[in-house]
C-alpha cells in the first residue's frame, strides 16, 4: 500500500509530467534542425558545427544535421538563407568577415542587413605561420625580407575578400611592407601549399598551429593577450603591429522565424558555448569561445562593419 | 603500432563485420543513385557515430564511402548516366557493353575491379602511408595544371572523327567551370546578372543532365528496349575473372594511378579514372574498341576510383589535409572523437587508425558479395521493366538526385537545361564528354594556372615556376605530348602504303555548322565580358574564348566543306513529338516544383511520362499496375528524402 505521501508526490510528478509534455508539443525543437554549412566540409565552418553537434542534442534532445552549401565563398548559401522556412528548423552558418566584405565589394546576392544572426559563438584569431624549416624565425624576418624586395615574400590564404585577404591588407598597411597575396579554395589546400613549399608565409588562424603540431611555426597571433594554447608565440601588437582581427563564426536563421524562436536559438547556442567539455575541446584546437548572444547582435554587427570599411575600400582599389 | 593479433580481432567482431556489410551495401544504394552522394550519406551519418566506439563508427563511415565509389558504376552502366563524379569514364564503355546485352557481364567486371582497386588503395594506406603523403605536398599548382590539362588531351581519344568537335566541346566546358565569383581576383563572370549562377555551374548537375536527359530522350524517341534483354543468367563471374585476370597489368597500373591521384588532396576519383582510362587506352593492343564497349576500359576506370578511396585517406591521416570531400567529413568526425589527424597520428600508438585500416579492407572484400547481388537485381530490373516504367523512374531520379546535392531548386533547373543543351549539341555532332571533361578539369586547371603564374611573376621566374624547376611536371608533360604524339605515329606507319583519303561528304554538314556558328557567337561574348574584369581573372577566359573563337570558324569551314559528317556521338534517331513532350515536361517539372511542391509535381510529371514512354494501347489492368507502381515510387523516394535524408524541400503550395 502507499502512503498518502507517497500518492501526493505521484500525483505531483504526473502532474509536472503532463505540463512539460504540453510546452514540448509547442516546443523548439520538435525534430531535427538542419545545419547548413556555407563551405565545405573539413574547415573550421564545419569541425565547429561537428564539435556542437552531440551538446546540440545533449541540450535539446534532437539531432543537428549538417549540410554542406558551398559555392562563391558562401554567398550561394547566404543569398539562399531567406528562402527557407522560418520555423526554427533550418539555420545556418555564417562567417565574419565575409558576410559584411562580400557586400561591400561586389553584387554576391544578398545584403549584410538580410542575415539575421542569432549568435556568434567563437573566433578564430589571425596568424601567420611558416614551415618548420623556413629561414623566417620572426615577424620582423618577414617585414626585412619584404622590405628588402618588395612583392618577393609569398604569402598563402583562402580565398579573395576573404578573412586572410584583409589580414594580408591590414599587416602590409601596418608594416608598410609589399607582399604578394595568394588565394585558395580552402584550408586544406593553403596547408599543402605551405608544407609543400610553395608559399613562403601563410595566413591561418591559430587552429592551423594546433592541427598542425610540429610541421609549421607560428610567427604571431592577432589576439590582445597571447592565446593560452601558445603561450610563447607573440601577439602583433606585442611587436608593435596593431593586428587585432579574425574570422567570427556565428548562426543565422531566415527574417521569416519568429523572435521567441531567435531567442531560444540563442539560449540554445549559448548552453552549449557555457558547456566545460565543449569550452576545452573548443580551445585545445585553438578556437576561442565567444558569447555575442541575439540581444547584442546589432551593436557588435555595426562594430565589425565599421572596422572592415576602410580595408575594403583598399581591397576594391585593388581590382 | 599496437597489438597486430587485437587489431585484427577488434576490427573482425562482429559488429563491426555487420556495420561493415551495412555500410557497403547502404553505400552502394547511395552511390547508385545520381545526385546522391558518399559526403552526403556520411555527413547525415556522422552523429550516430558519436554513440558508437571510435573505431566502429569510423569502419561504417568508410564503408559507406568506398561502397559508393563503387556504386556509382551501376548508373554509368546501365542508364549512361554516372551515380557519382568518379563513375564518368565508366559510360563510355560500360553503357555500350550494356545496350548490346552484357550488362550483367559489365557489372560483374565493375565490382571485381572495384574490389581490386580498393585492396590496392587499402594496402598501400596500411603500409606506405608516410613516404606517400609526401608526393601530396610535391603536388603544388603548376602539377595541378599540368594535371588537368594531362586530363584534357582525352578529348582527343573520345572525339574521334572529329577532334574539331571535341575541342570546341571541351572549350564550352571550361567555359562552364568559369561562371560565378572566381576564387582568383574574386570578380562575378558570366552569371548573366543572375545572382542564382554566382555559385556556378554544379558539376553534379551538369553531370546528370548531359548525360541523362539525351538517354531519356532516346529512349521515348523509339519503341525498343532500353538494353538489349536478357536472358535469365548467373553472373557470369567466372567469364569476368578471367578477362580481368587476363588484364592484370591494366588492374594493377589503374589500382596504382588512383591510389596516387587520390593522395593529391582537389584531384579525386573523376580525373583518376580518366587517367588510368587513357593510359589503359594507350597501352591496348585493342585501343581501337575502347569507347564501344571494351571491357579493358571499364577494368581501369573502377579500379582506378575506388583505389582513391585508400589513396585519400593518406594525406588525411599523415597529414591533416583531406584528400576529398567524403575525407573530409570523416576527419571532423575524428576529431569529434578525439582523434587529431597529421604528423602526430602515426607515431602516438592509438589502435583505432589501424583498425580502421582493417576496417576498410574488410569492407572492400564485402564489395564483392554485395555488389553481385544488388548489381543483377539493377540489371535485371533495368533489362526488363517496360519503357512506361523506366522512363518516369529514371526521369524521377535525376530531378530529385539534383535537388538533393544542394537542396536547391536552381541546380534542377540548371540539370534540365545543360541536359537540352547536351543533347541539341549532339545533334550536331558536339558530344557530352568533351563538355563534360572541360567542366570537371576547368577549375583545377586556372587555379593550377593563376596561381604558378602569380607567384612566378612575384619570383621573376616564370618559365622556371610553370616548368622548368619543376620535375614531377616533366613527367606529366612528357604523359601529355605522348597522349597526343602516339596516336598521330600509329596512324602514319598505317597509312603510309595506302595513304588514307579524308572522307570528304558531298553536302555540306548543316548542323555542325549551326552548332559552331552558335559557339562562335558565345566566344565572342566570353571576349566582350571578359574585358570588364580584373587581369587575374580575365585571363583564362580570354585564353578559352579565343581558342573557341579559332576552332569555331575552323569548324565552320570544315563543316561547309563536309569533312566528317558522321560523329559516333551523334544519335541516329529522330526528334519525335514524345522526345519533345518530354523535354517540355522535364522543363516545367523543374520550374513548377519548387511553387507547386515537390510531392506533387513529380506525381503528374511521372504520370505524363508513363503516358510518353508507352508504346501502343495500354490495357486497363496494365494502366493500373503503371498507376500503383508511379505512386509507390513517387512516395517511396520523396520519404527517403525528407525523412532518412533530412533534405528541407521547398515550400510549395501542395506538399
Amino acid at each position: 500500500m502507499l502512503g498518502s505521501g507517497k500518492w501526493r508526490h505521484l500525483l505531483g510528478a504526473m502532474a509536472t509530467t503532463l505540463t512539460m509534455s504540453a510546452t514540448a508539443a509547442f516546443a523548439w525543437p520538435d525534430g531535427p534542425v538542419n545545419y547548413i554549412i556555407p563551405f565545405n566540409a573539413g574547415g573550421e565552418s564545419d569541425i565547429t558545427a561537428r564539435y556542437q553537434q552531440p551538446f546540440f542534442k545533449k541540450t535539446t534532445g534532437q539531432d543537428l544535421i549538417v549540410q554542406y552549401l558551398p559555392g562563391a565563398g558562401g554567398a550561394q548559401a547566404w543569398s539562399g538563407l531567406n528562402g527557407y522556412n522560418g520555423d526554427g528548423m533550418t539555420i545556418m552558418g555564417t562567417n565574419l568577415p565575409h558576410i559584411v566584405l562580400q557586400p561591400m565589394l561586389q553584387d554576391p546576392g544578398y545584403q549584410t542587413g538580410d542575415i539575421t544572426n542569432v549568435y556568434m559563438f567563437h573566433f578564430t584569431p589571425d596568424a601567420l605561420l611558416v614551415q618548420k624549416d623556413s629561414p623566417f624565425q620572426s615577424v620582423q624576418d618577414v617585414i626585412d625580407a619584404a622590405t628588402q624586395n618588395p612583392g618577393a615574400v609569398i604569402a598563402g590564404g583562402t580565398g579573395t575578400n576573404s578573412a586572410n585577404h584583409v589580414a594580408n591588407q591590414v599587416f602590409s598597411n601596418e608594416t608598410g611592407v609589399q607582399t604578394t597575396y595568394i588565394p585558395y579554395s580552402g584550408t586544406g589546400a593553403t596547408e599543402s601549399g605551405l608544407l609543400g613549399g610553395e608559399v613562403d608565409v601563410l595566413w591561418g588562424y591559430t587552429t592551423v598551429a594546433a592541427r598542425q603540431a610540429d610541421a609549421v611555426r607560428m610567427l604571431a597571433v592577432a589576439t590582445e593577450e597571447r592565446h593560452p594554447l601558445f603561450p610563447d608565440v607573440p601577439t602583433f601588437k606585442e611587436l608593435g603591429i596593431d593586428m587585432v582581427g579574425g574570422a567570427y563564426r556565428g548562426i543565422a536563421v531566415p527574417s521569416s522565424t519568429p523572435e521567441e524562436l531567435r531567442q531560444q536559438l540563442s539560449n540554445t547556442i549559448g548552453q552549449i558555448n557555457a558547456d566545460p567539455e565543449f569550452r576545452k575541446r573548443m580551445e585545445n584546437d585553438g578556437y576561442a569561445v565567444i558569447d555575442v548572444p541575439y540581444a547584442e547582435m546589432d551593436a557588435f554587427m555595426a562594430d565589425r562593419q565599421a572596422a572592415y570599411e576602410s580595408v575594403a575600400e583598399q581591397l576594391k582599389s585593388q581590382n | 603500432m599496437a597489438d597486430p593479433l587485437g587489431i585484427l580481432l577488434t576490427a573482425l567482431s562482429p559488429m563491426n563485420l555487420m556495420l561493415a556489410l551495412l555500410g557497403v551495401l547502404a553505400g552502394t544504394v547511395i552511390g547508385a543513385l545520381p545526385g546522391l552522394s558518399a559526403t552526403m550519406a556520411i555527413a547525415v551519418l556522422v552523429p550516430f557515430t558519436f554513440v558508437m566506439d571510435p573505431a566502429s563508427g569510423l569502419i561504417m563511415l568508410g564503408a559507406i564511402y568506398t561502397g559508393a565509389i563503387y556504386g556509382g558504376a551501376f548508373a554509368a552502366i546501365l542508364v549512361n548516366t554516372p551515380g557519382t563524379p568518379s563513375a564518368i569514364a565508366t559510360t563510355f564503355d560500360g553503357f555500350p557493353m550494356a545496350k548490346r546485352g552484357d550488362g550483367d557481364l559489365a557489372v560483374t567486371l565493375a565490382t571485381i575491379a572495384s574490389v581490386v582497386g580498393g585492396l590496392v588503395g587499402a594496402i598501400l594506406l596500411m603500409t606506405l602511408s608516410p613516404k606517400l603523403a609526401t608526393l601530396a605536398l610535391a603536388f603544388q599548382s603548376t602539377e595541378y595544371f599540368w594535371l588537368a590539362i594531362l586530363g584534357l588531351t582525352l578529348i582527343a581519344t573520345l572525339s574521334q572523327g572529329n577532334v574539331v568537335k571535341g575541342m570546341i566541346g571541351g572549350m564550352f566546358g571550361l567555359f562552364l567551370s568559369m561562371i560565378g565569383v572566381a576564387v582568383i581576383g574574386g570578380d562575378v563572370r558570366f552569371t548573366g546578372g543572375m545572382p542564382s549562377m554566382l555559385g556556378g555551374i554544379d558539376i553534379v548537375a551538369a553531370l546528370i543532365g548531359l548525360y541523362c536527359i539525351p538517354v531519356l530522350i532516346n529512349m521515348v524517341a523509339s519503341a525498343g528496349q532500353h538494353l538489349e534483354p536478357a536472358p535469365a543468367r548467373g553472373f557470369r563471374f567466372f567469364e569476368a575473372l578471367g578477362i580481368a585476370l587476363r588484364d592484370w597489368v591494366n588492374l594493377l597500373r589503374s589500382s596504382i594511378i588512383g591510389t596516387l591521384v587520390g593522395i593529391l588532396p582537389g584531384a579525386g576519383g573523376s580525373i583518376a579514372s580518366l587517367i588510368s582510362y587513357a593510359e589503359a587506352r594507350r597501352a591496348s593492343p585493342r585501343s581501337e574498341n575502347f569507347g564501344k564497349g571494351e571491357p579493358s576500359g571499364l577494368l581501369a576506370t573502377e579500379s582506378a576510383n575506388n583505389a582513391t578511396v585508400g589513396g585519400g585517406f593518406i594525406p588525411t591521416l599523415v597529414l591533416g589535409i583531406p584528400g576529398t570531400p567524403p575525407d573530409a567529413v570523416i576527419m571532423g568526425a575524428l576529431m569529434v572523437q578525439g582523434i587529431r589527424t597529421g604528423p602526430a597520428l602515426f607515431q602516438s600508438g592509438d589502435g583505432t587508425v589501424y583498425i580502421f585500416m582493417v576496417g576498410l579492407l574488410v569492407a572492400t572484400l564485402l564489395m564483392l558479395p554485395t555488389g553481385l547481388i544488388v548489381g543483377r537485381y539493377a540489371f535485371r530490373f533495368i533489362a526488363n521493366v517496360p519503357k512506361a516504367m523506366l522512363v518516369p523512374l529514371i526521369a524521377y531520379m535525376t530531378i530529385v538526385g539534383s535537388f538533393a546535392i544542394h537542396s536547391n531548386p536552381h541546380d534542377v533547373l540548371v540539370m534540365v537545361v545543360m541536359g537540352l543543351i547536351g543533347w541539341v549539341a549532339a545533334r550536331g555532332g558536339y558530344g557530352a564528354s568533351p563538355i563534360v571533361l572541360g567542366l570537371v578539369l576547368g577549375q583545377i586547371a586556372e587555379q593550377g594556372f593563376m596561381r604558378a603564374w602569380m607567384i612566378g611573376g612575384a619570383r621573376g621566374d616564370f618559365a622556371g615556376q610553370l616548368l622548368l624547376n619543376r620535375p614531377i611536371s616533366w613527367g606529366i608533360v612528357a604523359l601529355i605530348l605522348l597522349t597526343l604524339c602516339l596516336p598521330l605515329l600509329r596512324r602514319q606507319r598505317q597509312a603510309r602504303p595506302a595513304p588514307a583519303t579524308i572522307p570528304i561528304g558531298s553536302r555540306p554538314d548543316m548542323p555542325g555548322l549551326a552548332g559552331a556558328a552558335i559557339f562562335l557567337t558565345l566566344s565572342v561574348w566570353i571576349l566582350a565580358q571578359a574585358q570588364a574584369l580584373s587581369t587575374m581573372a580575365a585571363a583564362f577566359p580570354l585564353a578559352v574564348g579565343m581558342a573557341m573563337a579559332t576552332l569555331s570558324l575552323l569548324q565552320i569551314l570544315r563543316s561547309w566543306r563536309g569533312y566528317a559528317t558522321t560523329d559516333m556521338e551523334a544519335g541516329s534517331d529522330d526528334a519525335t513529338g514524345r522526345g519533345a513532350v518530354l523535354a517540355v515536361t522535364m522543363l516545367l517539372w523543374a520550374l513548377l516544383f519548387p511553387v507547386l511542391g515537390m510531392f506533387t509535381t513529380s506525381l503528374t510529371a511521372c504520370a505524363v511520362l508513363t503516358m510518353t514512354g508507352q508504346f501502343g494501347r495500354p490495357r486497363l489492368r496494365q494502366l493500373a499496375i503503371y498507376s500503383l507502381s508511379v505512386l509507390v515510387m513517387v512516395s517511396a523516394f520523396y520519404l527517403l528524402m525528407v525523412r532518412v535524408l533530412n533534405i528541407p524541400m521547398p515550400v510549395g503550395l501542395l506538399p
